[in-house]
């Protein structure tokens, strides 16, 4: 998959609404390409279309990226905190560099 | 890129009191003692969670059953200091689990800096970039965390875990 090509299609839809056509003239890859990234962004919910005329544009989801965003913001502060206890808690005779392979339960 | 809209990062840090080698050694080779035990791969619980320490490496966990499931590989190895690794777990497409795709194209990334703040005192510094690579499969990781207790059923282990750790 062309990953690097649909992050840049997700920083060029960051700028405001865009046509396909005036994505794939910026990028070096072509229109039904484009048209195949945008597919998975926004069956994703990333992005989203809306009709201008005779023109799709096509335009970030607020909800989706914002969405994505907040689940892993979650994650990482219930876990960052969690680590700051453990980090914390007196080591109970452990020594810092021990094997890979140990068998110790949480 | 200053657009709220394109950010797809996540960034926190804290400032634990615990030398460097401590915080590093508990981030990387004790990790199952602070990660939220909900996030896991499959159906069962994780026993242990394991970071090779090399670049390449795997990190990988360990279920009750003894089965392995990839989390991510190590993309930097700097001991105490950085550690840079891929994170292949994403919603499932078809499924509630959280599943591992190797495809390093859909992989996000967490980097982790420490910075000593004095002899018993480290910054930890923690980036998750690159989120939108999970993208596929977002409504069923949506279904899951805005499920009712989702959330508050982590928080609930968490306090346990504090609780008994101070007894």
């Amino acid at each position: 998959m062309g990953d690097a090509t649909r992050m840049a299609i997700f920083q060029r839809l960051s700028g405001g609404p865009i046509a396909v056509n005036e994505l794939a003239s910026a990028l070096p890859v072509s229109r039904p390409a484009v048209s195949q990234h945008l597919r998975v962004l926004k069956d994703a919910g990333l992005v989203m279309d809306s009709k201008a005329g005779t023109r799709r544009l096509y335009q970030l989801n607020p909800e989706g990226v914002a969405r994505l965003r907040a689940h892993f913001d979650q994650m990482w502060t219930q876990a960052m905190s969690a680590f700051q206890t453990a980090a914390e808690r007196p080591p109970e005779g452990e020594k810092h560099g021990k094997p890979i392979g140990r068998n110790r339960r949480t | 890129m200053a657009n709220p809209l394109a950010e797809t990062a996540v960034r926190k840090s804290v400032l634990v009191k615990a030398p460097i080698e401590r915080a590093f050694g508990v981030f990387v080779e004790q990790m199952e003692t602070w990660w939220p035990a909900t996030h896991h791969i499959g159906k069962t619980p994780f026993e242990a969670i394991f970071i090779e320490p090399c670049v390449g490496g795997r990190w990988y966990e360990r279920d009750v059953e003894g089965k392995l499931a990839d989390w991510g590989k190590v993309l930097a190895w700097d001991p105490p200091y950085r550690v840079a690794l891929s994170w292949h777990v994403g919603p499932g497409h078809d499924s509630p689990e959280w599943v591992c795709d190797m495809d390093p194209a859909k992989a996000s990334e967490v980097e982790i800096r420490f910075t000593a703040e004095g002899p018993g005192a480290t910054l930890v510094e923690l980036e998750h970039s690159k989120l939108e690579r999970h993208g596929e499969g977002w409504e069923q990781l949506r279904a899951i965390f805005d499920g009712p207790g989702a959330w508050s059923g982590i928080l609930e282990l968490f306090a346990k875990k504090v609780e008994g750790a101070g007894a």
